[in-house]
């Protein structure tokens, strides 16, 4: 929510912007502007999304960080005589406060990949008195942020410290329960993480990284998949003039969940599936035509990267 | 048609013809609408189907051998093409279409293959014609269940070819597999014939038999890059077989169990055998089991947790600067165009007060976040749960006589018991039951969107958001469950 100090800042150019749409708006439509509601729930929809940027520029700008900290000082000696002066700056210092807050929030997201949070479970019969830990995992892929993936956990065990996995949104080609079974066991004998005890331990910190290591590895294999289609001009349209070079690969797709398996299909029948381990690389690769396997093509896929197929594929064509 | 059967392992081949006159080819494209049926009649015209899908077809210049035929038949597929299309365009009933497939077009027989799309049509026409049922598949190793490292991969060729091998040799079958329009879906219809036959005979002297009834056609799912699948049950008896429903079921049953079985050995390849798990989740609702058990994000975070899982047009960015926008005002838009609509026939609403009405609405938001909306078409249609709590303290005195009766009539009800209570009485391990009595109780909801129904409760302020345990959220995604101490047993985390 928005301070109403914020208002008067915004006011000048907000305001006038909003009478001039209305104006244009009501000359543009000739029945009366009542019976048009909806015309102007996208048109402030974006005002309010027009106000909240400014708002968060003007909040978290250098200047205006100086005027709040000055505020601030001078606040602290005169709380008594806050009800006399002319304007209640409180609710601008408490948003200042939560913007410098998620500043600091987005830093770590986007610098550490891994950030936890709270949740409280609202479930009146949870366990542990409903606490939640929340895990966030935010992966970059080709210069953008994914929607990130979380995974909640909670301690359902009465008296001892074993996480375990509440609630995730991680989607079913990540391995999650065989990496939770490795590394936060739950079973007889497990030791939550700084135990003593000797047995298998929980180590949520590993147990993260390999998520992450997961998610990244999968969007990065995806990635490169479209790159291959990118690169061999699969997505676009063919062009009818026949100019330009001939087409020689037909199809490139993942061929299963985890986009481990690449399936290559050439113009001339030949079908070819790569399959490509953890780091990338290309392990194994099959490549079989109308006669027989071609070994050439098959060699040259296997020396080296997945993200290298294309490139490859292409010196032994030209 | 070949005059010698000989007994094989191999399927029914899809091009294998049903004479028109019988009356279950009458029976599957009579239940589909008019024009359902005609735009199936049009897709069996469509040359890449010619060689399962073929109509009657006589040269142009052969004399027609029959004078008075009702039905002449055409020279040319853009011919008949154009005569279907033609009635797609005018008014008509729809047993005249019927007719004039049966009769006319496709008077040498129907083929398997179009059987299975009328059939396929169908499902598509009524989504809720079929239950399915939620199953997991696990990895074996050394005889124990083990949690997937990879999710089995599906090569429909391959996956058809071992399915084959584990269906008795007594028994033939014909698969069909179909891409759902809308859902990430791989439909595979299996229909079987018990005999040990695979041509055209074995489907004509069967005739008398019920053998195409469609209890014995199964549908399997496979939703795309998900360890699950789901199986339509398919149990309810044929009515009016004239050699009584119980023989005919029972057949069905074991038929069923079978291709069940078969499932996951024909995923299963050397040095990685798979087992299939039940998962608790039967609905009539594709839509439903895809958002639950499908390859997306929202299998572990239903109910409130959704918010997690769904897209937020990019807000939920580390790159975004502004501030997340609080929870009421987000409420505020929703409401603002629902009062608009509702201000119509709810006297008793404007009676109340307005901020305890959005209290509510908020709360529901808390608990049910984005999901169980009355019109998000992701209902299940039944709930069981068995409540396991324990009797509360204050009448601690009479405890003593109401457990033995409740033994007793345990003991009594051992006769006939339907699946569903079998299914809850599963659970019921190596329970202690020493810290006191807990009665037996057992509740459905039964409705179109079951909670739906629940949210709108909490709504209108009969159930109280903030005291409502989480199972009536439908957050841990089943239709069929044990509660105990408030909270689904076997689901202290998720059922991942």
């Amino acid at each position: 929510m928005l301070p109403s100090t914020d208002d008067s800042i915004l006011e000048d150019t907000v305001g006038a912007q909003l009478d001039s749409e209305i104006s244009s708006l009501q000359s543009q439509s000739k029945h009366p502007l009542r019976t048009h509601p909806f015309h102007l729930t996208p048109l402030v929809l974006s005002l309010k999304a027009a106000r909240k940027t400014q708002a968060t520029t003007i909040l978290s700008s250098r200047a205006t960080q100086a005027t709040l900290s000055r505020l601030r000082a001078s606040q602290k000696p005169t709380t008594s005589h806050q009800t006399s002066s002319e304007t209640d700056i409180s609710p601008l210092l408490s948003s200042a406060t939560a913007q410098a807050a998620h500043s600091t929030e987005n830093l770590y997201r986007t610098c550490a990949g891994i950030t936890t949070f709270r949740i409280r479970d609202p479930d009146p019969h949870a366990v542990d008195s409903g606490h939640v830990l929340g895990i966030r995992i935010d992966v970059s892929t080709s210069g953008k942020f994914v929607r990130p993936y979380y995974i909640m956990l909670n301690k359902p065990w009465a008296g001892k410290e074993l996480l375990r996995v509440h609630r995730h949104t991680v989607p079913a080609c990540i391995p999650l329960a065989a990496l939770a079974e490795r590394w936060l066991p739950n079973g007889k004998g497990a030791v939550a993480m700084g135990g003593k005890e000797m047995g298998k331990k929980q180590d949520l910190s590993r147990f993260v990284r390999a998520v992450r290591r997961e998610v990244v590895g999968y969007h990065n294999r995806i990635s490169i998949i479209k790159g291959l289609r990118r690169e061999f001009k699969l997505d676009e349209k063919v062009s009818r003039k026949g100019k330009g070079r001939e087409r020689i690969i037909a199809d490139i797709t993942a061929a299963d969940a985890e986009a481990k398996q690449v399936r290559i299909e050439w113009v001339d029948g030949r079908i070819g599936r790569a399959v490509v381990d953890d780091r990338g690389e290309v392990g194994k690769c099959v490549v079989v035509g109308e006669d027989g396997r071609d070994r050439e093509v098959e060699r040259r896929v296997v020396a080296g990267g997945m993200e290298g197929i294309g490139e490859r594929l292409r010196e032994g064509m030209y | 048609m070949t005059t010698l059967s000989i007994p094989t392992t191999s399927a029914l081949s899809s091009s294998q013809l049903v004479p028109s006159s019988h009356p279950a080819v009458h029976k599957i494209l009579h239940r589909l609408s008019r024009p359902s049926l005609l735009s199936l009649v049009l897709d069996w015209l469509d040359e890449r189907n010619q060689e399962n899908t073929a109509p009657y077809l006589i040269s142009e210049d052969a004399e027609p051998d029959d004078e008075d035929d009702l039905y002449p038949p055409a020279s040319s597929l853009a011919s008949l093409r154009e005569i279907y299309t033609d009635l797609q365009a005018r008014k008509g009933s729809k047993r005249d279409v019927v007719d004039r497939v049966i009769e006319g077009d496709w008077r040498d027989g129907i083929s398997l293959y179009q059987l299975a799309m009328a059939d396929m049509q169908y499902l598509y026409d009524h989504p809720g014609s079929q239950k399915w049922t939620a199953l997991k598949i696990a990895q074996l190793s050394n005889d124990e269940e083990k949690p997937l490292s990879a999710v089995p991969r599906f090569h429909p060729a391959t996956f058809l070819r071992n399915l084959q091998r584990e269906i008795l040799p007594d028994v033939k079958a014909h698969y069909n597999l179909d891409r759902h329009a809308t859902l990430p879906l791989l439909i595979l219809r299996v229909f079987v014939l018990e005999s040990p036959y695979n041509t055209s005979l074995a489907l004509q002297s069967a005739k008398q038999k019920a053998i195409l009834d469609s209890s014995k056609t199964f549908y399997v799912a496979f939703p795309d890059s998900s360890p699950h699948i789901f199986v339509s049950l398919a149990t309810t008896p044929q009515p009016g077989g004239p050699r009584g429903p119980s023989a005919t079921t029972s057949d069905n049953r074991s038929l069923r169990k079978l291709i069940l079985d078969g499932i996951p050995k024909a995923f299963s390849k050397p040095r990685e055998r798979y087992t299939l798990q039940g998962t608790s989740l039967a609905a009539r609702n594709l839509d439903a089991l895809v958002e639950k058990r499908g390859g997306g994000r929202t299998n572990a975070a239903g109910g409130g947790w959704g918010v997690y899982a769904e897209e937020k047009n990019g807000k939920d960015n580390p790159l975004n600067t502004q501030l997340p926008t609080p929870e009421a005002s987000i409420l505020e838009d929703d409401t603002m165009e629902k009062t608009a609509d509702k201000t119509v026939g709810l006297k008793r609403k404007r009676e109340e007060d307005e901020g305890i009405v959005r209290r509510r609405k908020l709360v529901a938001k808390g608990r049910f976040g984005n999901t169980a909306k009355a019109d998000d078409g992701k209902g299940i249609e039944r709930f069981d749960i068995r409540v396991d709590d324990l009797f509360p303290e204050e009448t601690a005195a009479e405890d003593e006589d109401l457990d033995g009766n409740a033994r007793d009539r345990g003991k009594k009800a051992k006769g006939r018991r339907s699946t569903i209570s079998t299914e809850l009485d599963k659970a019921d391990d190596d329970d202690v039951r020493a810290d006191g009595w807990r009665p037996d109780v057992r509740l459905t909801f039964h409705g179109q969107h079951v909670f739906a129904g629940i949210r709108e409760l909490v709504e209108a302020g009969i159930v109280d958001g903030e005291k409502m345990p989480g199972w009536m959220t439908g957050e841990e995604g089943v239709s069929l469950g044990v509660v105990r101490d408030g909270r689904m047993r076997g689901f202290k985390g998720t059922g991942m």
